[in-house]
């Protein structure tokens, strides 16, 4: 019983920090229609900004500040908005697929550029020498997983509910609006760009959040941490739970992650002894007829967007 | 009419558990089960064969009577080679499956993590075939590992050196070092440049290979400046086979040194035997004892296969030694006190024990008689320093007809003296 609870918790940590990212890309894509598919760089960049700022000191590249936990968090988080500024400037006039394209070469360079970069990230071994507040006065480590936990949950409460009130403000208006017609929007005397500029960063620097509460809870990060699998993850979570609808990202970043680890125990449990080889492979073929049969049977989302949030 | 159907497929039932034991051949009249998890990249190639291995080594402990009165059941996850998705299947295993040992995983991307939250945390012991970062070497210094954490892959440090060693004795003056840029590749090409320069040798160049490049022609031009005499390779078979062509055809030398990881058939077949006669590859096995011939024996006969695969030999190993520690343990031991048990099956004072049914059945007894053994496995002498590192002797070996033969033998105590005039 309690091997069932710690894993649940487990499982729901990781699945909160997801939720977090999810809800950043929501804000972009969801409410502004920004097209964003470099999340695992903006994800990545919070990660390694965590570690860099807040690790101990490594022979083999810098960082090592030691700094005070949220601290090096917000610093994270900072870095993460200072990429997506840079990058957002240069790329967001682009619509749609063509800025899709662009985030996405953001996020492959990223990722070469931590499995390079020695003197930086540590190269492909990655980082590590982070030490998890508190760890070493909780003896128990259930006990740390508990507190972890509702660290993560608080936060992504925290997000949910400064997103919630972002969308029902003037500004959460106006996103849609450019969203849906931004001729339209321009012509009342707005400036699309800078209104989606500024929705990117945020967005981004909520991905910057998840990425430093993962590195915090795997006290490391390697480049395998910001593949392109993770953006699609992310994306498969928001568009399975409802795009523009908030409860509807978290809703999807917990059914799709336990369809992806699910998977994977009911495989081992169930197929016979002579498949078990074969259960990996296995495991991405369920996992693609998840996404698929919820794209054809509800493409709007189990939680669709709210037409109305605020009058 | 529902009643019969019922009893047919009692029947059904009754007639396909009968096959499973046919199949498996594992199941004794003991009816209690032990389990050991596995985290391993079955979703990848070359990462099945590693898995197979792996339940090879427990199926012949099974035979042998199990461990600790008990037969062992190994519960197998993929890890998609995605951090997340192995660190989850690793807490599910200890966690739902309460698994004392995991064995696991292949990238070190994907082992530290879990060894990092899962193992030591959950006090579990973790067993790792294949990960050679020397990250984990400066955890375990900083004592994070807690003495749960073991691996049969020698840390890049030996294959480096004997790489080095080949390169002197066939009088290389100058050679260019090509490495797969992952945690492994950059490892082992930095050690050997390191070791190459201080023999005196120039390398020209160290170039990364990416994987899955539909051409590496800009790589492979990039090494022929400078006009090196020999080429060192620390690449995937994938890759190698692209590049050791597109090397060969823009005229690049056939003095090629290999590590452990292009010792594959498919290489040879798609390359052509008659480009790789001066070929020279490295590996950390060391087939001077009986048991490891004995494994390649073994494996041919259950795989139809020779074990060329990366990482096969030491998967095995892995296996067999946690097995053997929880025999060693004793019934329902934690991780803690399996891993306190490895000195005592790897011990060089011990009873020798060859890895198969016999000698597991001989370790069985020699340890439930309170003696110890010395586990002789298809790497060699296994020992485990303070990190849970190995040293191990070498081998230099060259492809033939029908897969690869040892050229030359370099035993630990001359790969330990070697190591030591670099640094």
């Amino acid at each position: 019983m309690i091997g069932l609870i710690s894993y649940l918790v487990f499982f729901a940590t990781v699945s909160s920090i997801l939720a977090i990212a999810v809800l950043g890309l929501n804000l972009q894509w969801g409410n502004t229609g920004l097209f964003n598919g470099g999340v695992a760089a903006f994800f990545g960049a919070g990660a390694y900004g965590l570690i860099l700022l807040g690790g101990t000191v490594q022979a083999d590249h810098i960082g090592g500040f030691e700094l005070f936990y949220p601290v090096a968090l917000v610093g994270g988080i900072l870095l993460s908005g200072l990429i997506a500024l840079v990058v957002g400037m240069l790329t967001i006039r682009l619509r749609r697929d063509y800025l899709a394209i662009a985030t996405f070469g953001v996020a492959v360079a990223f990722e070469n550029l931590m499995r390079n970069a020695e003197w930086l990230s540590g190269g492909a071994q990655g980082m590590r020498g982070f030490e998890r507040p508190f760890e070493d006065s909780i003896a128990d480590p259930f006990v740390f997983n508990i507190i972890f936990f509702c660290f993560s949950v608080l936060l992504l409460l925290g997000v949910y509910l400064f997103l919630e009130k972002l969308i029902r403000s003037p500004f959460g208006r106006l996103l849609r609006a450019i969203r849906e017609d931004e001729v339209a929007a321009k012509s009342l005397g707005k400036a699309p760009n800078r209104v989606r500029l500024t929705a990117f960063v945020v967005g981004s620097m909520i991905m910057g959040l998840a990425g430093g509460l993962y590195a915090t809870f795997y006290a490391f990060v390697s480049p395998q941490d910001v593949l392109p699998t993770l953006t699609f993850q992310i994306w498969a979570m928001l568009i399975v739970g409802g795009s523009g609808n908030n409860q509807g990202g978290i809703l999807g970043a917990f059914l799709i992650w336990a369809a992806w680890t699910a998977s994977g125990w009911m495989l081992s449990k169930f197929a016979p002894i002579e498949a078990q080889l074969y259960t990996g492979t296995l495991q991405y073929i369920m996992i693609g007829m998840i996404i698929v049969g919820m794209l054809l049977w509800r493409p709007q989302g189990l939680l669709p967007e709210k037409l109305i949030v605020s009058q | 009419m529902f009643v019969r159907f019922f009893k047919s497929f009692r029947c059904l039932r009754q007639a396909l558990l009968l096959g499973m034991v046919g199949f498996s051949s594992t199941l004794y009249a003991q009816n209690c089960t032990t389990k050991i998890g596995a985290v391993l990249p079955t979703s990848v190639d070359w990462g099945r064969p590693i898995a197979a291995t792996a339940q090879f080594a427990v199926d012949l402990a099974n035979e042998a009577g199990g461990v600790a009165g008990c037969q062992v059941e190994m519960v197998l996850r993929d890890t998609q080679v995605d951090p997340k998705v192995g660190v989850d299947a690793a807490k599910a295993l200890v966690d739902l499956e309460k698994v004392p040992v995991l064995l696991g995983a292949v990238s070190s991307g994907v082992t530290i993590p879990i060894l990092t939250s899962v193992a030591v945390p959950a006090g579990v012991m973790e067993v790792s075939c294949c990960s050679s970062s020397t990250k984990i070497t400066a955890l375990a210094e900083e004592g994070k590992t807690k003495g749960l954490w073991f691996r049969t892959f020698a840390t890049s440090g030996v294959q480096a050196a004997v790489g080095t060693m080949l390169a002197r004795d066939q009088g290389y003056k100058s050679v260019v070092v090509l490495y797969k840029n992952d945690d492994w590749g950059q490892d082992i090409s930095k050690l050997t440049v390191r070791s190459m320069k201080s023999l005196g040798i120039n390398v020209t160049n160290s170039i990364a290979i990416n994987d899955g490049q539909a051409s590496y022609r800009a790589e492979v031009t990039e090494a022929l400046k400078g006009n090196p005499e020999g080429i060192y390779m620390a690449l995937y078979p994938k890759e190698g086979i692209s590049v050791v062509r597109e090397w060969l055809s823009l005229g690049g030398s056939q003095k090629m040194i290999m590590a452990n990881s292009m010792k594959s058939d498919e290489l040879k077949d798609s390359v052509g035997l008659k480009y790789l006669k001066n070929a020279l590859g490295t590996d950390t096995a060391s087939p001077r004892v009986e048991s490891a011939s004995k494994f390649v024996e073994m494996y041919k006969a259950r795989f139809n296969s020779e074990p060329n695969g990366p990482g096969l030999a030491n998967s095995f190993d892995a296996t067999m030694i946690a097995l053997l520690a929880m025999e060693a343990a004793g019934p329902n031991a934690s991780g803690t006190q399996i891993a306190a048990q490895v000195g005592k099956v790897t011990d060089p004072k011990g009873t020798p024990i060859t890895a198969d049914t016999a000698g597991f059945k001989k370790a069985k007894e020699i340890l439930n008689s309170g003696g110890s053994v010395m586990y002789q496995g298809a790497t060699g002498n296994v020992r485990f320093d303070a990190n849970g590192d190995v040293s191990a002797p070498a081998v230099a070996w060259s492809f033939t007809e029908s897969g690869t033969k040892e050229e030359r033998y370099i035993t630990l105590d001359e790969v330990d003296a070697f190591m030591a005039t670099m640094q």
